[in-house]
């Protein structure tokens, strides 16, 4: 307790250094670049899921005054390449070209134009001829995985897969399932939501005289994008610079190189003038990343008093067309269930399938959203089965101090226990009105707001309330999956202010603050004092990207290990000055001061900067961390509403409880929290890209049908936020939080409809078509 | 099909030329050079390119340049009076969590300014209403509450003659 | 966008020449707000558009209980909306405009550009044809005047001639006793194309129903009287009962699509469910 009281910048929502550009408008996004000269490229996309290309004839293209150059798959290297980052990673599958001579789903590009303006770019997309060889496609899982299927990939694997099936074992499971007093077994299925960020995927590139590519680009990571558009393009690094300041969003799909980032690259080779291209909305749900559609088996045995005693889970992942994350996300999502509720007698299966879909990728909760989805219902199931409260049997089953983490790791503090009991007592769990469904635990009659809806002779009444639990945990960082480092160098200025450096990507989480609140707090400095450089490839140090949770708790300990190094130079320099025991002196505020004496002592400014004759000191330092594992832990308690006469479900409160270790600046831990609520919700109620199962064409590419809550959809949110786990691993003990929140919001709204109506769903989106279908089945029975 | 109109932006009468055929949006954004009106949609569903035309908030993707000869058009760069001075709103936006990423947040600050404009007491519902057209994506919408919030109390502390306190 | 002309008459009559002359090369652009996205995502490209704005006379707007509602085509939807008689006196129209996109889009939409575009889902046209609404057209031959009920002849289709023009709308009054209802249903709570509209008027003397208009949205291919519904209740006392049967006959009156945004089978059930909502809610705000 003593430590927390000495911190002077990190725990407070200082004004984010990004903010002041964000709200006059002056910020620069990609997109908002141009450069004399400039072209506008445009994409010439299929209509069809799955065939060879024939002949594309672009010569009255060509021919359309202001077409500067067309690029089909004859005229870009036909080099293979992973289209995600990680080059070389277990994570990510080397499945694309940049143009192929085939199409595996509605939407992918053929061809590639620019011109001079957007207009006549436009024009010249809808003049490029195309003759295409319809193949037979297979556009759902159960299309792909069938005998005789369509091949999408010749990888040498049966069934379409992307990677060989994954095997988790722990224990011994039918044992386990042996000892069990009941077992629970259900199929479970997720859809297929998209990230959706506000910023449409959109780049500039330009080549110099010396043959050196320039790429501004919307990414999450600028070195990713750096070393594949290198790889691909045959280039030393040194002529590829990646260069992204703001960012409007990525969610995880933006580590991926989209088609247009190599084309744009090319046309600007080609035409040798600076060449812009943006995706349409609509672009951004054909061509962009969603998360993995798919299905899972889950099966637990449990004994009376909860224990479980076994699990068992065939977890099956829609990949899409290609497979970019398919195998990060398989391993990451499957092998989660070896945890967050205890049982030591596991095996999962996961298994990752092509189809001529539009690509899923990486996104918020990266395969864990999926399957903690499945495994926090059947809890829930299960404590209706063995008359018990699901909070308390999750808080039972909880994973505690020590137990084995997903990553291999032991578990650090009892981060979920204390989210569940924090909740609980937040929400009155015990005392909440209980809905018409999970009659066993039932201690309370119905109070107002939470009574059946039979019991209602009003027809404009017909609305029932219900609470429900979910639970989550994730890793902070890609490690061990991704043998990834956090890297920085600091400098120190002659004034006594500090620049650092960093290639942790903004996405717009407030990470920036975060680092520069991390070297404030380490150097001693106002965090006004501390400034920030990023988003260039030639000047920043190398960084993977701003994912999986990494960015605080990584790049953070290497600001902090950098920051230190700074501190041991400066007071040294001071001792000096000060002619004591740089032992002796401690630096608060811009001022290294003689321990003891109060007064004494000398600014950071005055021990740093020139003098007459004396030049100014040059301090610096760097910092390179190479991780161990933590994991963040939340439980969600929802209250929703139902309506039993139409079928809508409102969300009308929820109170998330994380445990994320030291908060570095809770505004913004919390603002990660309730955007991830929102996104949660989304993909629960009301979010899906709808995929035709007959032709593989998107139904809903836009944001009318692509239903994202908005303003008036959002509950209440009472954000709680915890520090009772910290992690030696990070600064201070800090974890990371962009993940977590989008995983039990999920679960806890599917479980607060069962207590409301009664009706169990195990897939989302859960649609108000499927509620009225549910409860009229409930009738019958 | 290019036309010459003039549009007071910002509260300075620009001549610009623009084709027929091109939205406020794309005028403003290049033949105007102002960036900070974003494009998230194009078609009227986000609110990210929403700026005040003649006093009213209007998507600029759904307003044709040529329409707007002779108009006044407030634009995220125009909000706040003199460089150094910000609008309460931008304050709040900053200090309580209003914006992440940023890019909904030019259209849901100009939307708000609109907002309070018209009512300078809002409830929280008013706000949810009034910002319907908005999608952000980062923050669920709580703290661009909070913001919205706090900005109408200081924008009433300062009609009332108290200013800041 | 895929470039176009832009023609801007001062009158009427110039306009109707306009029109005349490009036939279905021209588009008339009112508030723009769909027939703008229309073009951008290629479903319709004109070479010319024919704006409105400047014609004069159509910007009206006169609205009391002693002599009903007036509007101009160039109305907007949230000058409608934020007039307070329009709230009292034609609630189920006020509940509709709320409904109709953002404020945003409110603020350049027309509701004549809503009847002109004919969408079936479209908010406003089920409270105006339960109000019993009536379009001015001005064409060569002069003005003519068509009920809105008569007015729609398919999904985006209308009588509408190709060189006639909307010119703005008259509601009658609302008899003593009214009380009107538009209850809408989407998923979400805002920026939603209707699943389903559900407009009612009805006129309470004492407790019986003395007369009722039900209009539906998004049920077939142009907004339609739910009659037979109508005929349920029509000069009887409403209860709860005849109220469900009212529902349920109004589903059968329907011929739904199923799409993406819900079947034919949820819609005609949300249409027994939300009909008896919207009497219900009429019924109150009769007394």
């Amino acid at each position: 307790m003593s430590e927390r009281q000495k911190f002077n910048v990190i725990g407070k929502s200082v004004k984010r250094s990004d903010m002041l550009e964000k709200v006059t408008g002056a910020a620069r996004y990609a997109g908002d670049l141009t450069l004399p000269g400039m072209l506008h490229g445009k994409l010439k996309r299929c209509e069809i899921a799955h065939a060879n290309i024939k002949r594309i004839d672009t010569s009255k293209a060509l021919a359309l005054a202001g077409v500067k150059a067309v690029l089909t798959h004859k005229d870009v290297p036909h080099v293979l390449h992973y289209g995600s980052p990680h080059p070389r990673s277990a994570s990510v599958t080397k499945d694309q070209y940049i143009l192929d001579t085939k199409v595996r789903y509605w939407g992918e590009a053929v061809a590639a134009v620019a011109a001079t303006t957007e207009d006549i770019a436009d024009e010249a997309i809808r003049l490029i001829e195309v003759e295409y060889e319809a193949l037979p496609a297979a556009i759902t899982l159960d299309d792909a995985m069938a005998a005789g299927a369509p091949v999408i990939h010749d990888n040498g694997l049966e069934g379409n897969r992307v990677v060989p099936d994954m095997l988790f074992k722990r224990g011994d499971v039918e044992k386990g399932f042996a000892e069990a007093d009941i077992i629970i077994e259900g199929n479970y299925a997720v859809g297929r939501p998209q990230p959706a960020y506000m910023e449409p995927n959109v780049c500039v590139a330009q080549w110099d005289g010396s043959d050196k590519l320039t790429l501004w680009t919307s990414t999450q990571s600028a070195f990713m994008v750096r070393g594949t558009l290198a790889e691909v393009l045959g280039l030393p690094l040194g002529k590829v610079r990646v260069l992204c300041d703001h960012m409007g969003g990525g969610f995880g799909a933006k580590q991926d190189l989209f088609q247009h980032e190599f084309l744009c690259a090319l046309l600007s080779r080609q035409t040798r003038r600076p060449v812009r291209m943006e995706y349409s909305r609509k672009e951004c749900f054909l061509g962009g990343r969603s998360r993995h559609p798919g299905t899972i088996w889950l099966k637990q045995g449990f004994k009376r008093d909860g224990t479980i005693t076994a699990r068992a889970a065939k977890v099956v992942f829609d990949s899409g067309a290609y497979g970019s994350h398919a195998p990060g996300v398989t391993a990451v999502g499957a092998s989660a269930l070896t945890s967050l509720f205890r049982c030591e007698n596991v095996h999962l299966e996961g298994k990752c399938v092509y189809t001529n879909t539009p690509i899923a990728g990486a996104f918020r909760g990266y395969g864990v959203v999926q399957t903690y989805y499945a495994l926090d219902i059947q809890i829930d199931e299960a404590a209706e089965k063995l008359g018990m409260d699901p909070a308390e049997l999750k808080l039972k089953t909880a994973v505690r101090e020590g137990d084995i983490a997903p990553s291999g790791h032991a578990i650090v503090g009892h981060g979920l226990e204390d989210c569940i009991r924090e909740g609980m007592k937040a929400v009155g769990w015990k005392e909440r009105p209980v809905g018409c469904g999970s009659a066993a635990y039932r201690t309370v009659s119905p109070a107002d707001g939470a009574v059946r809806a039979d019991a209602l002779p009003h027809p404009t009444s017909k609305k029932v309330r219900g609470w429900g639990i979910g639970c989550e945990m994730h890793g902070s960082s890609a490690y061990p999956g991704i043998k990834e480092q956090g890297n920085a160098l600091v400098n120190l200025n002659e004034d006594g202010s500090a620049t650092l450096l960093t290639g942790a990507a903004g996405l717009g989480t407030g990470a920036h603050t975060a680092l520069c609140q991390i070297v404030a707090e380490e150097l001693g400095l106002e965090f006004e004092a501390v400034s920030v450089v990023h988003g260039d490839t030639d000047i920043v140090p190398w960084d993977i990207g701003a994912f999986a949770s990494h960015t605080t708790y990584m790049v953070g300990t290497a600001a902090k290990m950098a920051a230190a190094e700074i501190k041991q130079k400066l007071l040294a320099r001071a001792a000096d000055q000060l002619e004591v025991s740089a032992g002796d002196l401690e630096v608060e505020g811009g001022f290294i001061g003689v321990r003891g004496v109060p007064g004494r002592g000398i600014s950071v400014r005055d021990c740093v900067a020139p003098k007459l004759g004396i030049p100014a000191a040059h301090l610096f330092g760097s910092g390179t961390y190479m991780p161990t594992k933590s994991y963040s832990f939340g439980a969600h308690f929802v209250e929703v509403e139902v309506d039993t006469g139409t079928g809508q479900i409102d969300v009308l409160q929820v109170v998330p409880v994380h445990e994320i270790g030291k908060v570095i600046h809770p505004i913004a831990a919390a603002g990660q929290i309730e955007g991830g609520i929102q996104q949660g919700i989304g993909h629960t109620l009301t979010e899906n890209h709808e995929i035709d199962p007959k032709t593989g064409r998107s139904l809903n590419a836009n944001f009318v049908d692509y239903k994202m809550p908005l303003s008036m959809d959002m509950p209440d949110i009472k954000t709680i936020i915890l520090e009772t786990a910290p992690d030696p691993g990070g600064p201070w003990g800090a974890k990371g939080v962009g993940e977590d929140p989008i995983i039990a919001i999920g679960p806890a709204i599917a479980n607060a409809i069962y207590d409301a109506t009664g009706v169990r769903f195990r897939h989302y989106p859960i649609t108000p078509e499927q509620v009225l279908e549910g409860l009229a089945r409930r009738r019958h029975v | 099909m290019k036309r010459n109109i003039t549009t007071t932006i910002n509260g300075e009468a620009r001549e610009l030329a623009v084709e027929t055929f091109h939205s406020l949006l794309d005028a403003l954004r290049n033949a105007a050079g102002l960036t900070g009106t974003k494009k998230g949609c194009d078609v009227g569903d986000c609110g990210a390119c929403t700026v005040i035309l003649d006093g009213a908030p209007v998507c600029a993707c759904l307003v044709l340049a040529a329409e707007t000869d002779g108009c006044n058009v407030t634009t995220i760069e125009g909000l706040q009076s003199a460089p150094g001075s910000l609008h309460p709103l931008q304050e709040s936006f900053m200090m309580l969590g209003g914006a992440q990423c940023g890019f909904c947040t030019p259209g849901i600050l100009m939307m708000a300014k609109a907002l309070l404009d018209e009512n300078p007491n809002p409830t929280d519902d008013e706000i949810r209403f009034g910002i319907a057209g908005n999608i952000c994506r980062c923050t669920g919408y709580t703290k661009i509450i909070d913001a919205i919030r706090d900005a109408a109390v200081q924008l009433r502390q300062e009609a009332k003659g108290g200013g800041k306190s | 966008m895929r470039p176009f002309d832009l023609l801007q008459p001062k009158t009427t009559d110039e306009a109707i020449a306009l029109l005349a002359r490009h036939g279905s090369r021209a588009c008339l652009l009112a508030g723009g707000t769909d027939l703008l996205v229309e073009i951008k995502e290629g479903i319709r490209a004109p070479d010319v558009l024919i704006d409105a704005k400047h014609l004069p006379g159509m910007r009206d707007l006169v609205v009391s209980s002693s002599e009903g509602l007036r509007f101009g085509a160039l109305v907007t939807a949230r000058e409608l909306e934020t007039s307070p008689a329009v709230k009292d006196f034609y609630h189920g129209l006020w509940q509709a405009l709320r409904e109709l996109g953002s404020i945003q889009v409110r603020n350049r939409a027309t509701v004549a550009g809503n009847v002109c575009r004919a969408s079936p889902s479209a908010d406003t046209l089920p409270p105006l044809i339960a109000d019993g609404a009536v379009v001015a057209i001005m064409g060569p031959a002069g003005e003519r005047h068509v009920t809105l009920e008569d007015f729609f002849t398919g999904a985006g289709k209308t009588v509408l001639n190709g060189d006639e023009i909307v010119t703005g709308f008259s509601v009658p009054k609302p008899l003593p006793g009214t009380g009107k209802c538009y209850v809408k249903h989407g998923r979400r709570k805002a920026m939603e194309l209707a699943t389903v509209g559900v407009a009612v008027t009805m006129t309470m003397t004492g407790d019986t129903c003395s007369s009722i208009r039900i209009a539906l949205g998004a049920v077939a291919p142009t907004p339609i009287r739910a009659r037979k519904a109508e005929a349920v209740l029509a000069g009887k006392k409403p209860d709860i009962e005849l109220i469900a049967q009212c529902g349920a006959i109004a589903a059968t009156e329907t011929s739904p699509i199923s799409n993406i945004r819900g079947s034919a089978d949820y819609r005609r059930r949300m249409v027994e469910e939300l009909v008896q909502r919207a009497i219900t809610a009429a019924m109150e705000a009769a007394r």
